[in-house]
């Protein structure tokens, strides 16, 4: 560990965090919050397209945020970085995909269609 | 933008009023008259005997590690009673309000029993969310601040302001929920909350608001302190110490610290938007205009299943070291034991719908979450059978720390069958909601209750310097299990009989002699409370005689933890030793090297004390008491004064200090003259060493001796 431990600026976790990416990061997501928003308060959507515009905005803002705000990357000089991506990734995909599978599956069953969306019976 | 409240508000106290404190109530009245009283006994006594400046300096700005851990669990302990209250207070009201007809009583506004519903409501809620986040969480966060780095030679946390923050964010929520008790009320729909009963239509009270930032602030200290703990054990390990050779208290505190990272936002997700849809009347979990309520159960738990094994692996983890030492062989399948923690871990993320089978998704959705909760039962079978080969053919002493880990073990096997039933989906609806599931968590929150007294019991004398008398822990112990056995069998059978959970008026009379049965146990947990009095009280009166002399206090410890000075000091380790195997000290012991000492010191960096922790603690504190009454100006003032404070400490830093290597000399010669030396003790030694060559403390000496420099001697090789 050759770089100074007395410096905590001359860390590389706080070398890689700059004024800009941070700015970028919450102009980014801000703007698409103000997107969905305006989306939802108008009904610009049918209530279908409208479900998956949300989940696209909010996909892609958890992706600058990850990448802007928390500088998750799969850099080499940044090890545990890299570890958190491998974990999030799977943890996301449960956690989202097995809360999409149970409310499909439960939505089936107890709830009245909802218009605009493809194979409900 | 804001919701209209029912009832008076004003800008200035907003739903604050006279009328919201309960000086009419029976049992409130007469508790708050003798809180205020204890209160004032305690600050004139610590006046009287002028121990302010020594609580200041010690403990409210402490940043050390251990003396953070003690303030931990002296919280988890206060809360545990505090909700043991609240447990005897539900079994009071089911053994009085059994049967029909009109038995309630008349001056409590009761029709059963002696609590009226609404009361009785904020009782069981109150119950939950304190055992499990508010004891059970602060005892093993305690336990883990306490021991993990000194199990893995660190000198403190890696962030030890962090953790003072996590400490006072933590009491924060602790004095929110207790002021609940005086100044208005407390949530009565669960301690996980039902949509949308929580939603501002139809629980217009402060009580739900109460319970979101209760639940927000211990959210948010854990998730601090998860974060800590990682950044420890990944960064500070000692020289040597690989990860092979860490001890599994440390790896399940890994695996467990992953879980609570991962998961604790979610559970501050969910109740922020419950949060908007009581504050902002948004529509996230109502019933109407699109919300969807089971959203809410669904994030909850996805939350709460990894949550329930964030509290079982490190009581796991101190199972696997209070074993070994009484049964003087290493761990059985080390290597398994890791690997079992980290995949119960994973597995908690694929069973959180285990709590909603029957919510109506289907056949298909409740078999992937029924043979998922069932594969958790491999790996921790895996551990009971490694702590069962462990004990064979061990030379076992019974000691009291051991009778409570035997006990964890019994417990942990009816909690895990009971479970295994749970996660059949048909028995499932059989039994959902009633007492059998009740009974079953309790075996398994009890198995780790059973494991912390018997942590605290084990790592006691480490800390203090004298041991807890044994003979009252073993009384505690067995009056502890005749309390368990009396509550929880009789309340299993009730579950079969279809007893649903939170009835304040069990309205069938042939539960009535199992609830006369509960209560009689629940007098017999009064009991192993005083019991529990009574050994601390025989201990301190006792410290002399069981003073231990010695690093290792019982003789037979295996860890790192127990090679350094007895109490430890409050740089944990003079020189931090090298790490030459897995149980360092059995391995040191069993060579003969217990007695080596370093041949030379070098300067040490210590973080300073601040007080800056507890105050946003008490800012904190105050947000959410602003926030559940609408206090917004309150709210607002404190925020943005917490955040002022967080940027001034960020800006100033923390250079420490440093301690002069002829310093630490002289500061470890006056420790160790305190005890005795370990060539003297009874303990044989081991045949000696033979080949290679031993490093006790690592020879490198990379840091220039009067240099400023924090030296990096605690760092990873």
């Amino acid at each position: 560990m050759s770089h100074g431990h007395s410096d905590p600026i001359h860390h590389p976790e706080v070398q890689m965090a700059t004024n800009r990416n941070y700015i970028t990061g919450f102009v980014v997501s801000s703007l698409l919050m103000l997107a969905a928003t305006i989306l939802v308060d108008g009904h610009i959507l049918p209530s279908f397209g409208l479900l998956l515009a949300i989940i696209g905005c909010a996909g892609i803002a958890i992706i600058a945020q990850v990448y802007f705000l928390l500088h998750i990357d799969i850099s080499e000089h940044n090890i545990w970085n890299t570890v958190a991506l491998v974990m999030f990734i799977p943890l996301f995909i449960i956690t989202i995909g097995l809360t999409w599978w149970m409310f499909s599956q439960l939505y089936m069953r107890t709830m009245p269609m909802i218009p605009g969306m493809p194979g409900m019976h | 933008m804001l919701v209209n409240v029912p009832g008076p508000w004003s800008p200035l106290l907003g739903r604050l009023a006279l009328s919201e404190i309960p000086y009419t109530n029976p049992i409130l009245a007469p508790l708050f008259i003798v809180i205020v009283l204890a209160g004032i006994v305690l600050i004139a006594g610590v006046t009287y005997y002028g121990k302010w400046g020594y609580l200041w300096k010690e403990w409210f700005t402490t940043v050390d590690h251990k003396k953070l851990g003690i303030m931990y669990i002296i919280l988890g302990l206060i809360m545990l009673f505090r909700g043991f209250i609240d447990g005897l207070m539900m079994r009071t009201q089911q053994a009085l309000g059994d049967g029909p007809g009109d038995n309630g009583m008349k001056v409590m506004g009761a029709i059963h029993g002696y609590l009226a519903p609404f009361h009785f409501g904020q009782i069981y809620s109150a119950h939950g969310l304190i055992m499990i986040l508010l004891a059970a969480t602060p005892l093993l966060v305690g336990l883990m601040n306490i021991i993990v780095p000194l199990q893995i030679g660190a000198r403190d946390m890696a962030y030890p302001y962090l953790n003072a923050l996590g400490l006072w964010i933590t009491t924060a929520a602790v004095f929110l929920i207790m002021i609940s008790l005086f100044v208005g009320d407390f949530s009565h729909n669960g301690w996980f909350g039902y949509a949308p009963i929580f939603e501002l239509a139809y629980s217009p009270g402060v009580g739900v608001d109460y319970w979101i930032w209760t639940l927000e602030l211990v959210a948010l200290g854990t998730t601090l302190g998860s974060i800590n703990f990682l950044a420890t054990v990944v960064k500070m390990r000692a020289p040597g110490m690989t990860w092979g050779r860490l001890p599994v208290f440390t790896w399940t505190a890994v695996s467990a610290n992953i879980i609570a990272l991962t998961s604790f936002p979610c559970l501050q997700v969910a109740l922020a938007l419950v949060g908007a849809d009581r504050y902002l009347g948004t529509h996230f979990f109502t019933a109407g205009f699109g919300g969807n309520l089971m959203l809410y159960t669904n994030l909850f738990w996805l939350w709460g299943h990894p949550e329930v094994y964030f509290v079982i692996l490190p009581a796991f983890g101190m199972l696997s070291e209070v074993i070994p030492a009484f049964s003087e062989k290493p761990i059985f399948g080390y290597i398994t034991m890791v690997l079992a923690s980290f995949a119960i871990a994973g597995v908690s993320w694929i069973v959180w719908l285990h709590h909603f089978f029957t919510m109506g998704m289907g056949p298909y959705v409740s078999t992937e979450f029924s043979i998922a909760t069932m594969l958790v039962g491999i790996p921790t079978g895996v551990k009971v059978f490694n702590w069962a080969f462990t004990l064979y053919r061990g030379r076992l002493t019974f000691s009291a720390a051991m009778l409570w880990s035997i006990g964890a073990l019994f417990l942990l096997l009816i909690g895990g069958l009971t479970g295994m039933m749970l996660a059949i989906p048909a028995i499932n609806y059989m039994v959902h909601n009633s007492v059998f599931v009740v009974a079953h968590f309790h075996m398994m929150l009890l198995c780790i209750v059973y494991a912390v007294f018997s942590a605290i019991i084990f790592w006691f004398p480490k800390i203090y310097g004298f041991k807890l008398n044994e003979a009252w822990g073993k009384i505690m112990f067995w009056l502890f299990s005749a309390g368990t056995f009396l509550v929880f069998f009789p309340m299993f059978m009730l579950g079969f009989m279809g007893e649903t959970r939170r009835l304040d008026w069990p309205f069938n009379p042939q539960w009535g002699p199992w609830f006369d049965v509960q209560e009689i146990g629940i007098f017999v947990y009064i009991l192993s409370v005083l019991a529990f009095l009574w050994m601390l009280y025989v201990s301190i009166r006792d410290r002399h005689a069981n003073r231990v002399h010695t690093a290792d206090a019982w003789g037979t410890s295996r860890s790192l933890e127990w090679l350094t000075d007895t109490p430890v000091p409050f740089y944990n380790f003079a020189m931090v030793p090298h790490i030459n195997a897995l149980d360092e000290v059995a391995w040191r012991r069993e060579h003969g090297f217990m007695d080596k000492k370093p041949d030379h010191f070098k300067a040490i960096h210590m973080p300073n004390n601040t007080p800056i922790a507890l105050y946003i603690g008490a800012l904190t504190f105050l947000v959410g008491f602003g926030l559940t009454w609408r206090v917004w100006w309150l709210t607002l003032a404190s925020l943005i004064l917490a955040v002022i404070l967080m940027i001034y400490r960020s800006n100033k830093g923390d250079p420490g200090y440093i301690i002069p290597a002829e310093k630490m000399e002289e500061m470890d010669r006056e420790s160790k003259a305190r005890m005795l030396s370990d060539d003297s003790h009874q303990v044989p030694h081991g045949g000696g060493f033979s080949g290679g060559t031993v490093t006790a403390y690592t020879a490198l000496d990379r840091d220039a001796s009067g240099s400023l420099t924090p030296p990096n001697d605690s760092r990873h090789l």
